[in-house]
């Protein structure tokens, strides 16, 4: 029942968020798909010759890198602003607070969707199978539970940190160069071990394992994916739960 | 008799801190620096009533006795800091008018989020979607951006939106003098339809006529406490004779 309003509340506030970006008009989806499409081909004009040299079908692993980066970054660094944004709407209606986040990331699937498209029209460029992407619809939801988990503990202690928005967009773009999208990592080493505890890693390489290599991801990436799952989303409800009553007092 | 709200011994202390937003960077250096100041301020102390169905209850005191941290702590805005609080049914907060409302979004888009916010679904936010605008007599802005509304427009919408949400108790913070003359008098007799069908209403004014016309009982809060509670007709006279 709890869980039946929340995302009720989730979906009516994300379609508002969604319109309210797009002002009725449908063009502003072309904007969704510009900056990972420009990101894309910058890098690979820059890349292609050098870092991806040896990485097979480097445009198709580089896109879906991107674009899963993509997703994650849209729905924390949002998130890390959504309570002080919607102080109005907390301090005079109850409602589950849960899905200020939940609207976050439905809106985040929306454009994704778009992304995935253009996913679509490189694989078909470079030939290859589309049987991966069946898979990706659980990958995804796997993804989106986990940024949902990462994104309820940003935003409850955004309300005790104003400038976390701030310390997260840095962080963002150190993750961004730590995790190999761009480029890949061999087998060991210190950038391998360091990529043992980035989540994100683990998300993209499964991707890339099953859509563009069409192969089955070794178990320990099945097993972090998972973990990272559970770990994020169970930590995220608990710690949302405990901080989120005081919402109302303290924005 | 069935009742709808019951308080039992609810405190409420706020905690304020001299400096309330702080970077990370400054949290971090005030914990090496020694623990912040912290104020206590208490706001409610020992509040206990109940309010049975079909009854409506004058909310009265001076500013800052603590009345509009009661009803938020009675619609689960605010947790209470002690004591306890039971609801019996759907509890409707009308606490600042319209502020689940997005300007740049239309009237229609801002209703279905609205009255998600208020616990309708969306279906029977379609099944009520034309009794809502005709009562705000907002028919020919259906399609009309938020921003380009008048204020008393706004109020109008989130009143209406409010009272058609099904409500078992309404609790109503200043919010009755909404719209012009007719519209007012239409929203009073609206409230008394809905408490004569059942809905449990708490109305703060500082309106006094309004609590005088609405509510046969009347609770009247001083320093946090409640410090009379009774016939609104007695009630008022004494809490004249102090303001004056």
């Amino acid at each position: 029942m709890e869980l039946k309003r929340i995302v009720g509340t989730s979906y009516s506030l994300g379609i508002a968020h969604f319109k309210l970006r797009n002002e009725g008009s449908y063009f502003g989806i072309i904007w969704y798909l510009l900056n990972p499409i420009l990101m894309f081909i910058l890098l690979l004009a820059v890349f292609s010759e050098r870092l991806g040299n040896d990485i097979d079908n480097y445009p198709l692993y580089l896109l879906l890198g991107i674009i899963m980066f993509n997703f994650f970054q849209a729905i924390t660094s949002e998130s890390t602003k959504v309570i002080r944004r919607d102080r109005g709407m907390i301090r005079s209606i109850r409602f589950p607070h849960e899905s200020l986040i939940g609207s976050i990331v439905i809106v985040a699937l929306f454009s994704h969707f778009f992304e995935t498209i253009v996913m679509i029209i490189f694989l078909l460029i470079f030939d290859l199978s589309l049987f991966g992407l069946l898979f990706y619809p659980l990958i995804i939801l796997l993804f989106s539970l986990f940024s949902l988990g990462v994104s309820l503990i940003l935003s409850s202690i955004a309300v005790y940190f104003v400038d976390l928005d701030n310390l997260w967009s840095f962080g963002m773009k150190l993750l961004w160069l730590a995790t190999p999208i761009f480029y890949s990592i061999p087998d060991s080493g210190g950038l391998y071990l360091m990529n043992l505890i980035n989540p994100l890693y683990y998300f993209i390489t499964l991707s890339r394992h099953i859509i563009v290599y069409h192969e089955l991801p070794p178990s320990w990436i099945l097993i972090g994916t998972l973990g990272f799952t559970i770990i994020s989303l169970v930590m995220g409800l608990i710690i949302f739960k405990m901080i989120s009553k005081k919402f109302a007092e303290m924005v | 008799m069935m009742h709808r709200l019951e308080i039992n011994r609810v405190s409420k202390v706020f905690r304020i801190g001299s400096m309330k937003d702080q970077g990370a960077l400054s949290k971090v250096l005030s914990m090496i620096s020694g623990k912040e100041h912290r104020e206590k301020i208490i706001v409610l102390r020992d509040i206990s009533f109940h309010v049975t169905r079909g009854e409506c209850v004058g909310l009265i005191g001076d500013n800052g006795t603590g009345k509009s941290t009661l009803m938020r702590i009675l619609a689960g805005i605010y947790p209470q800091t002690g004591g306890e609080v039971k609801v019996c049914g759907n509890i409707v907060p009308i606490i600042g008018l319209g502020s689940g409302f997005q300007m740049r979004l239309t009237m229609k888009d801002n209703i279905y989020l609205a009255g998600s916010l208020f616990n309708m679904s969306r279906r029977t936010i379609r099944e009520k979607f034309d009794s809502i605008v005709s009562f705000a007599e907002l028919d020919d802005f259906i399609h009309t951006k938020l921003f380009q509304f008048s204020e008393g427009m706004r109020q109008r919408l989130a009143f209406s939106i409010a009272i058609h949400s099904h409500p078992d108790i309404l609790l109503m913070d200043e919010v009755f003098e909404v719209g012009d003359q007719r519209f007012r008098k239409k929203s009073s007799e609206k409230i008394k339809e809905l408490v004569d069908k059942g809905t449990s209403v708490l109305l703060v004014s500082h309106e006094l006529w309004m609590i005088e016309k609405h509510c046969e009982r009347s609770i009247w809060l001083k320093d946090g406490r409640v410090y009379m509670d009774g016939p609104t007709s007695s009630i008022l006279s004494q809490y004249r004779k102090i303001s004056a």
